[in-house]
């Protein structure tokens, strides 16, 4: 179980320190972390065992989170409850930065005390914390001010730890009931240099934003679910209904969720093409980037960018586009960004590389990091055929929007 | 991921002394202190919150103790929690002052508000001081006793608490049975899974003392319990369910129907958001499946897209963690991976362990049909930017070529490597085709022409010189210039720095000098008489061995140093399947992630004190 929790600065410097059980978890394990994390570079595992700890890290924002502890735990119960506590405070704060810990580290105790109790993780749901704990929000902020009473601490007891569905209370009121949901993709594919597809797959999410009044119960059905290679579920969603029939039944928490995340593998296409081409001679290189719309997905294509990294025998580079501006920067990273794909012309960079002395050729290709956003759109196929409510007192507002972008989609030269 | 600029760090962040401040805020907090007057909260909230952050900045703010508890006497309910923030960290140093705080703290556990009840509940277990106990049983009696769950629930962790602080108090009170009553009839499943995890933890610790507890310790995994908790896992919240999940995998079911029953019941915990509850979940199946072959490698099947989302899924911490367990099981059963190779592939943003772990599962999963394939991906790495991964890469390939039969176009692969003319390229290279060799005799002369075309001088690495040397040393005969190479080199025998290069000198001058005695007569002279010279024991010995042998007899001597040589079928493998087993009894383990670091090397060096919390 975990018996410390430190939140550090980006320069090292310790924020916050939580203890969680009665063996005391000394600072000096903070500076061994940083001077251990700054000898390791950009390589640092997320569980390091130090000379007395295990020690799991996560690092957001520049804020590290770090958390100790001397016996043996499942792995991913320490990491994930870290993601949450930065989720969860990030959620609270309105952001996560320095100053924004300092400021409010009253709250940060109250919610870890709520969050994870004696090293055992106690609840992490938002809904839940927010009953019990209310965010600094503006509103919040005037009041005390006005009142003269700034009380994070609610006064009543989470209604949820006695409710049956425990994401939910079961009190909520809403004038206007709206629901939406959006479908999120992330394309991940390689390109290998002849142009060809070498791996290509979408890593979706489901995402929901209730305002629903009461305990409504909600059915989510798609056209074609079984294009879906494998699926996982928010808590609150029924396992029955989906194994026999690919439906989602579920009673949704309050507010914006992730309803399921799925994943579609060997696809076929890419909506985009880039094709770089590189061809040295005696000490310079001639690079030409082409990018351009290949199975034309039928929505506009926009924010594309091409970032790559230039190798470390490049002295120097010029390069040029018909479209959109080329920034090169000094730890030579390059980022052509194009914005929205012209209709009339297709869109090229092209220059020259001046390599070190007494390199003929160049050896050492770039990767070309393609991103872009096309909105109205879910690449894998995927279709939400409807979505039902039941145990609502009127007609509720349903929006639905679909949005794919390209997660890690390189080509290689 | 690493934090930014060396220049910002400094061994203690600078901050103020405090000094100052403290006693400052120690006469403010006096004067505050019996005050009723209007606004007088509000100035206390102020100064509490000054102390805290001055306590969160690492400044000793102890000597306020006193101040702080006289103070505390209030019903706001921010000043409270801020006062037993407080206590709860200094109380420990102060066990006289502590006594101060039981008042007031034992009477807000008798608050009207749950809220109040269990936050002041949680801060007296919290004090841990030894010679207070007395006033902790009375609280802990009633909250367990209380309406609300939220204060039921405290309690019970307290219960834990006030073991560790003093076991005897805790068992005297029999608090252990009562939560054993607790967990088995309390409805709500925080409080039951409080119950639990106090329980294990101290039963365990009581085992040994006491027969009955050991007993109690077992009852736990009885199938009563474990089938109570099952039926109920749905209403857990996701933490509790992998403490359950974990108790489950150390049930031994009766039989197999039971087994089944199981498994149905807890294959949707596999869809589950939380990574924590599927690894707990994928080890419940295994644990279960161990002994039953076909059901265990249909597990492997069932557990393949849930892993292989949670991958793509989540943070990289999250990823890379799950990946380790990925790695642990693709390492196992490599077949069943091997139509997945794809997801092996490695992206460029990826981290260097990340990438490593990847590279590794490609080369375990490579058979017949798919080896073309990954080692063309392989070969994109060695052309990367980024070097350690282009030597891994190469080491990869080589890898591969040990394991297949058909190394036609691998060898190639290697040998367009070594054209690339990048030291550490080449190094990587020499050092395969050197295993490639020892291996497949009959590939020698495709790679002597090319070995043959490198020069000594741009290689600079030990292993790889060493390789070089054995090449040439082996190959004497096939390599025109051999000895007048290793001449050169054995002249110059003060620059050479690795005392296996030298040892690997020794011995390729005597096999060349077996094979072309009057060219290497010079080399031999050379080599041996720096070789009697060297300061480096082995090299100095063997030197003397190989002089001696000569001197006795060259036919003798040839015998002892380059006998007829059989092809090596199989290299030792650095990760004995014994080790693979243990680590396999470890799933969801801390040890998985780190693989080698904990288990291959430290894990007796280093032992981790098991405390008890």
């Amino acid at each position: 179980m975990l018996q410390c929790i430190f939140l550090l600065s980006d320069s090292g410097e310790v924020m916050l320190e939580k203890q969680l059980t009665g063996h005391r978890v000394d600072r000096s394990i903070c500076s061994w972390y940083w001077d251990h994390a700054i000898s390791q570079g950009d390589q640092l595992a997320p569980v390091i065992a130090s000379p007395t700890h295990y020690l799991f890290q996560i690092v957001r924002e520049g804020i590290t989170f770090l958390a100790c502890t001397q016996v043996e735990m499942p792995p991913l119960m320490g990491i994930e409850f870290l993601c949450r506590v930065a989720d969860v405070l990030s959620d609270y704060l309105g952001g996560l930065n320095e100053d924004v810990v300092k400021d409010n580290f009253v709250i940060v105790y109250d919610l870890l005390d709520e969050m994870i109790d004696n090293g055992f993780p106690l609840t992490t749901e938002p809904n839940i914390l927010r009953e019990m704990i209310t965010p600094p929000n503006i509103v919040s902020k005037v009041l005390s001010v006005v009142t003269g009473n700034s009380s994070n601490v609610s006064d009543t007891l989470p209604g949820a730890t006695a409710s049956c569905v425990p994401w939910r209370t079961t009190d909520r009121k809403y004038t206007n009931n709206e629901v939406y949901v959006d479908l999120v993709e992330e394309m991940d594919a390689i390109i290998n240099r002849e142009g060809i597809l070498v791996k290509c797959e979408i890593y979706g999410e489901v995402q929901v934003n209730s305002q629903l009044s009461g305990l409504p119960d909600l059915t989510l059905s798609f056209v074609n679910p079984n294009i879906l290679d494998d699926v996982r579920f928010h808590p609150c969603v029924r396992f029955r209904p989906w194994e026999s029939h690919q439906i989602l039944s579920f009673v949704p928490p309050d507010g914006q969720f992730k309803l399921m995340s799925y994943r579609v593998k060997k696809l076929k296409a890419a909506p985009i093409y880039v094709k770089p081409q590189l061809t040295s001679d005696s000490g310079t290189c001639r690079l030409s980037v082409l990018v351009g719309v290949r199975n034309d997905p039928g929505k506009i294509i926009d924010s594309v960018t091409v970032k790559f990294q230039l190798p470390p025998c490049v002295l120097s580079a010029d390069l040029t586009s018909n479209c959109g501006t080329v920034n090169i920067l000094t730890n030579k990273s390059c980022t052509w960004s194009i914005g929205r794909i012209p209709k009339d012309k297709a869109p090229s960079m092209s220059g020259t590389l001046v390599l070190e002395a007494g390199l003929e050729h160049l050896h050492v290709l770039p990767t070309f990091q393609v991103a872009f956003r096309i909105m109205g759109i879910a690449l894998s196929g995927l279709q939400i055929d409807k979505l039902d409510l039941k145990n609502l007192p009127n007609r509720p507002y349903k929006g639905f929007r679909a949005l794919t972008r390209a997660g890690q989609f390189e080509v290689r030269s | 991921m690493a934090p930014p600029a060396q220049s910002h760090r400094s061994p203690s962040p600078s901050q103020p002394s405090g000094k100052g401040e403290v006693s400052d805020l120690k006469s403010q907090l006096r004067q505050l202190a019996g005050s009723r007057a209007p606004g007088v909260d509000d100035s206390k909230r102020e100064l509490f919150k000054k102390v805290i952050s001055y306590m969160t900045i690492g400044i000793d703010v102890s000597s306020l103790f006193g101040e702080m508890v006289m103070c505390s006497a209030t019903s706001d309910i921010v000043l409270k929690k801020m006062c037993y923030l407080y206590v709860g960290n200094y109380a420990k140093v102060n066990p006289d002052l502590a006594l101060l705080t039981i008042n007031f703290l034992q009477r807000d556990c008798k608050d009207q508000d749950p809220m109040i009840r269990g936050l002041a509940l949680r801060s007296l277990c919290s004090l841990r001081v030894a010679n207070l106990v007395e006033y902790l049983v009375g609280p802990l009696g009633s909250g367990l006793k209380d309406s609300n769950s939220y204060v039921r629930m405290v309690a019970v962790i307290g219960v834990l608490k006030l073991y560790h602080i003093s076991s005897s108090t805790c068992m005297d009170a029999d608090f252990p049975a009562i939560l054993k009553h607790l967990m088995l009839n309390d409805p709500d499943t925080q409080v039951l899974a409080n119950c639990l995890s106090a329980l294990q933890e101290i039963w365990t610790a009581e085992a040994s003392k006491s027969e009955e507890a050991s007993r109690e310790r077992d009852a736990l995994l009885s199938k009563p319990v474990i089938y109570y908790l099952l039926n109920r896992i749905k209403e857990f919240s996701e933490w509790p369910q992998c403490l359950v999940l974990e108790l489950v995998a150390k049930y031994v079911p009766s039989d197999s129907n039971e087994i089944f029953d199981i498994m149905n019941l807890l294959e949707d915990r596999l869809q589950h958001a939380n990574g924590a509850v599927v690894l707990a979940t994928i080890k419940v199946f295994l644990q279960l499946t161990l002994s039953m072959t076909d059901v265990h490698q249909q597990v492997y099947e069932r557990i393949k897209a849930p892993l292989l989302t949670l991958v793509s899924s989540g943070s990289p911490e999250q990823s890379y963690a799950v990946l380790s367990h990925l790695h642990l099981l693709v390492m196992r059963a490599p077949v069943l991976f091997s139509s997945d190779y794809k997801h092996f592939y490695c992206q460029y943003n990826e981290s260097f362990y990340v990438k490593k772990l990847k590279l590794e599962m490609l080369t375990v999963v490579a058979n017949e049909s798919n080896t073309y394939e990954i080692v063309t991906e392989l070969c994109e790495y060695a052309a990367n930017v980024d070097i350690p991964i282009a030597r891994e890469s190469i080491r990869a390939v080589g890898k591969i070529a040990l394991q297949q039969y058909d190394v036609n176009a691998i060898v190639d692969r290697l040998l367009q490597f070594l054209e690339m003319e990048k030291d550490y390229v080449t190094a990587e290279t020499l050092v395969l085709v050197k295993d490639l060799l020892r291996k497949y005799p009959q590939w020698s002369q495709d790679c002597i022409a090319v070995v043959g075309n490198i020069s000594s001088k741009n290689v600079q690495e030990p292993k790889a010189k060493a390789a070089l040397i054995w090449m040439l040393g082996e190959y004497s005969q096939d390599m025109q210039d051999a000895p007048y190479i290793l001449e050169s080199l054995a002249e110059n025998w003060d620059d050479e720095h690795s005392p296996e290069v030298r040892l690997h000198l020794l011995t390729a001058v005597m096999k060349c000098f077996f094979k072309r005695p009057p060219e290497t007569q010079k080399a031999l002279g050379a080599a041996l008489a720096a070789g009697l010279g060297d300061f480096h024991q082995d090299v100095h010995d063997r030197a003397l061995f190989y002089y001696r042998l000569l001197q006795f007899n060259v036919s003798t001597a040839e015998r002892v140093v380059n006998p007829p040589k059989q092809a090596v079928s199989v290299f030792a493998d650095s990760q004995s399947s014994e080790i693979k087993d243990r680590i396999f009894d470890e799933f969801n383990s801390l040890s998985v992630v780190y693989q080698k670091i904990i288990v291959f090397q430290c894990s007796r060096s280093r032992p981790m004190t098991r405390t008890s919390s």
